[in-house]
């Protein structure tokens, strides 16, 4: 399930990455004629109340969802993954402040975080990766911290420290491969949910400013003109499924192969 | 378990006050002085700071609060509790069977659809899922309003107005329920206690049902604790496509009318929701497991 | 002295199906309990004890187990075979059992009063007031302190010694005519392993119960035992009183075993372990199991030897050519 999952994942990431190729038209070529036309052999996916090529749209709306959530995600694992080590690690009440912490940012869903942050600061990229990775930090460091504190005080780190190894290297040679597995089945699912976040982020008006193509703007686009022309909205929802399923397949894959428990051979 | 319960409201308020200054923060840190916003930059300074008073900027922030947002929020958290409430009893009157159903059915057909269906209502974020409801059963269909049109007094035409959001919002929240009451009814399977329920000859559907689910529902309830965050978010989406009055709406119209003290005040009401949230949350893991009552 | 057994195994054969292919756990196993009797079966980890006690209970796992052939006879009853709903009126009811990790064993959410109540109420007809004194009635009776106070407690405020108690009184709590008792003092402590059995053993005199007791350790064989029997690899390879098997060990593996004990009055380096493992299911060799690690071995331990009776004691049973004898070597 991982690898077909994993596939529709490449199958977007590569669509998006090679937009600029792929697309028949620009994206942001107006054509007032074509206003929420019905799709033909030239523009197969239609065209939106701007008369833009939906196709191309999509492809490049891919970017900037792409864009946002590794990021994003990629941040949060970094800077998530060492607090969540370090404070496992070190213990005491450097432990008890960061996870305190921790459990603030917790406490806001990331579509709230998402509204506060760019709300506040402007609809900017940057800003909605701020917004992401605020609320992914922490589930991060959490996941990083539990198999810290386990491995932590295992008899063969005692053994390394007799031994007169630093700190970092037994974090890194040691806990670091043990944190991994973890972090790898919360990254695909953390990067569903950040991809959702930016959509919905877009849809309510709060993402990246028009001209630019994202999904979230599109499908509100299609949802202002839903009586009229249905598809505008159906089209970039189904990439937004396909991409969420494919990363959620992953993240389920990922974690059965992770947890004999419920392999069950 | 009183004495649980004190301890798990004194652990609420720091946590509360932590959220709020978050909230706060950023507030303040929003560039632009509301006043400056509204009136431009060609404004003399008494009538910047008659919109000041206006706005109530200038008064102490507690009167601010409670007076303004009383109105608005009073208004719309009827409904929006309306949704929430009914998309939580669906979420778990529905998943919590379908979990365990697909848990002691392992693998086969009825296991293979669960999981399947709960991947897909996983995929759909919240406003591409209401907007296909709306697409199929209202504009097609037209088995409900397009336009939510509740009206004071006709309780049919609020529940009517009520279905379709709610479906949106419980059938995702299915997906979340019976994910984990699967994966944690198979963890528990597993347990020794249930093979002593077995060795001692108690029925099947008692050893599952009484002996099983007892346990597997403390994972249930940190989900769906968690979830309820995760559907404030979705809520607020679906308000928005079924044009629905509510907490959401309130504040995506303040965001965007740039209304800060309108913002900040519903935010205070969010941070209260989520400590009140949270601590529902601890007492029902005071009823479910009974190890917890003792700390 | 005692008729018909309480329990009887007759060939008793468990499979498991690992990687496609089905392998006996449990292989041609028989042995009979009487009333007031305690059968120790003794054996390493992996040996198929817990199996044997499994598959009298019908409760092997489905999902990749089998009864393969033979009988379980409870009170003329063959068990083997019988639908799912009858032997749930079985189990707890006339055969009951305890497993080896108290600290697991209850469930935590239900409290311990309700859980030996729960047996009442579903192998006996007494009335939910009636089945609840009786409960606290055996609460008090294997003598947890306080029973009337802690009735209504959970599991998890309770020590192990304490949650192997409970556990004895639900078991016996519709008198069993055979106790099933897998391990039930390995994971307590030393001292506490002592008042259980002597509670257990209290009991079963009182109840005039058959008990099976399952376990690696000889010394607690030597204090509780009747008859023992000795598995090895899946089969039994000696049977006989306690006595007998102490004084005359017969096969190989049995001597082994006892004489690689540690004993307080020995040097330590007199420590004998015995050399070589115990093949793995998957590869069984097709005569006597632990010919590859017998001193004694033969040509004739390619072909299984059955199990005997000792030509001067017929109740001492062992499956050697060597030792034993048996029809081949004549």
């Amino acid at each position: 399930m991982a690898t077909f999952g994993g596939a529709l994942v490449a199958l977007v990431a590569i669509s998006a990455l090679l937009a600029p190729w792929l697309s028949p038209h620009d994206p942001l070529e107006q054509n007032v004629l074509l206003r929420l036309a019905a799709p033909t052999a030239e523009f197969p996916l239609g065209n939106d109340s701007f008369g833009r090529d939906v196709l191309s749209r999509i492809l490049w709306g891919g970017r900037v969802s792409l864009y946002v959530s590794t990021s994003a995600v990629l941040i949060a694992i970094v800077i998530g993954g060492a607090l969540g080590i370090l404070a496992g690690y070190i213990g005491g009440l450097f432990d008890r402040v960061v996870m305190g912490a921790m459990d603030v940012l917790l406490s806001f869903p990331t579509l709230v975080m998402g509204l506060l942050v760019v709300a506040m600061l402007g609809p900017t990229v940057g800003n909605l990766i701020l917004a992401i990775t605020l609320t992914a930090v922490a589930p991060f460091a959490r996941i990083a911290r539990a198999p810290t504190l386990t491995i932590k005080e295992r008899d063969f780190v005692e053994a390394g420290r007799a031994l007169g190894f630093s700190n970092l290297r037994i974090m890194v040679v040691h806990i670091l491969p043990n944190v991994i597995d973890d972090v790898l089945v919360m990254a695909a699912l953390w990067l569903a949910t950040a991809i959702r976040t930016e959509a919905s982020l877009s849809f309510i008006g709060l993402g990246v400013r028009p001209p630019t193509a994202t999904w979230g703007g599109m499908i509100r686009e299609g949802f202002e003109n839903i009586l009229d022309s249905p598809w505008l909205a159906i089209f970039p929802s189904i990439a937004i499924l396909i991409v969420m399923l494919g990363l959620n397949m992953v993240g389920d894959g990922l974690r059965d192969t992770s947890d004999p428990r419920l392999r069950h051979e | 378990m009183l004495t649980y319960i004190l301890k798990r409201l004194l652990v609420a308020i720091p946590t509360l006050l932590a959220v709020l200054t978050v909230v706060f923060f950023f507030v303040r840190i929003a560039p632009g002085d509301p006043a400056f916003i509204i009136l431009g930059d060609q404004a003399s300074q008494e009538a910047l700071a008659a919109v000041r008073h206006d706005l109530g900027l200038d008064r102490p922030l507690p009167v601010q609060y409670v007076d303004f947002m009383w109105q608005e929020v009073r208004n719309v958290l009827p409904y929006t509790i309306e949704l929430t409430v009914t998309a939580l009893i669906i979420g778990v009157a529905l998943g919590l069977p379908l979990g365990v159903a697909a848990a002691k059915h392992r693998n086969r057909a009825l296991d293979y659809a669960a999981r399947i269906f709960s991947l897909i209502g996983l995929s759909f974020p919240a406003f591409v899922s209401a907007i296909m409801l709306l697409l199929a059963f209202a504009i097609q269909l037209h088995w409900f309003p397009v336009i939510s049109e509740a009206r004071e007094g006709d309780p049919l035409s609020r529940v009517s107005a009520l279905v379709l959001p709610a479906v949106n919002l419980g059938l995702i929240m299915v997906a979340y329920v019976m994910r984990v009451a699967r994966s944690s009814m198979l963890g528990v399977l597993g347990e020794d206690y249930i093979r002593t329920a077995r060795a001692k000859g108690v029925p099947a559907r008692v050893v599952v049902w009484r002996h099983a689910l007892g346990n597997a529902l403390i994972p249930v309830v940190t989900v769906v604790g968690l979830y309820l965050g995760v559907l404030i978010g979705n809520s607020v989406l679906t308000e928005i496509v079924f044009n629905r009055p509510g907490l959401g709406k309130l504040i995506v119209n303040s965001l965007n009318q740039r209304d800060y003290t309108m913002l900040q005040g519903l935010m205070v009401v969010y941070a209260f929701i989520i400590v009140i949230v949270n601590l529902l949350t601890d007492l029902t893991y005071g009823v479910v497991d009974p190890r917890v009552r003792q700390t | 002295m005692n008729s018909a057994p309480a329990l009887a195994v007759e060939a008793l054969t468990t499979e498991f199906r690992i990687e496609g292919r089905w392998h006996a756990a449990v292989r041609d196993v028989s042995f009979a309990v009487t009333r007031n009797e305690t059968l120790a079966l003794v054996g390493e980890s992996g040996c198929g004890k817990s199996i044997t006690a499994l598959s009298i209970m019908g409760l092997v796992p489905k999902a990749n187990g089998r009864i393969k052939s033979g009988r379980v006879v409870l009170d003329g009853r063959d068990l083997v075979g019988l639908p799912e709903a009858q032997m749930e009126k079985v189990r707890g009811g006339a055969i009951a059992m305890i497993f080896q990790e108290p600290m697991t064993s209850l469930n935590p959410v239900l409290p311990v009063g309700f859980q030996i109540q729960e047996t009442l109420r579903y192998h006996t007809s007494l009335a939910p007031a009636q089945a609840r004194a009786r409960a606290l009635e055996l609460l008090s009776h294997v003598k947890i302190p306080s029973a009337a106070r802690r009735f209504g407690d959970y599991p998890h405020q309770f020590s192990g010694g304490m949650r192997q108690r409970v556990m004895i009184a639900m078991a016996l709590a519709c008198n069993p005519r055979i106790l099933l008792a897998d391990e039930p003092t390995t994971a307590l402590d030393v001292t506490i392993q002592a008042q259980v059995l002597a509670l257990l053993a209290e009991l079963k005199s009182e109840y005039g119960m058959a008990m099976l007791f399952i376990t690696h350790n000889l010394g607690v064989v030597a204090s509780i035992a009747d008859r023992v029997a000795v598995m090895y690899a899946g089969d039994i390879i000696e049977m006989a009183s306690v006595d007998a098997l102490f004084a005359r060990p017969t096969h190989p593996y049995t001597e082994a075993l006892l004489s690689s004990i540690p004993r307080v009055d020995r040097h330590a380096g007199d420590l004998k372990p015995i050399a070589g493992q115990v093949p793995p299911i998957t590869s069984m060799p097709q005569g006597c199991r632990y010919a590859d690690r017998c001193p004694l071995r033969v040509a004739q331990c390619a072909t299984m030897p059955p199990l005997v009776a000792l030509a001067d004691d017929a109740t001492h049973r062992a499956r050697c050519w060597v030792r034993a004898g048996g029809a081949a070597l004549q």
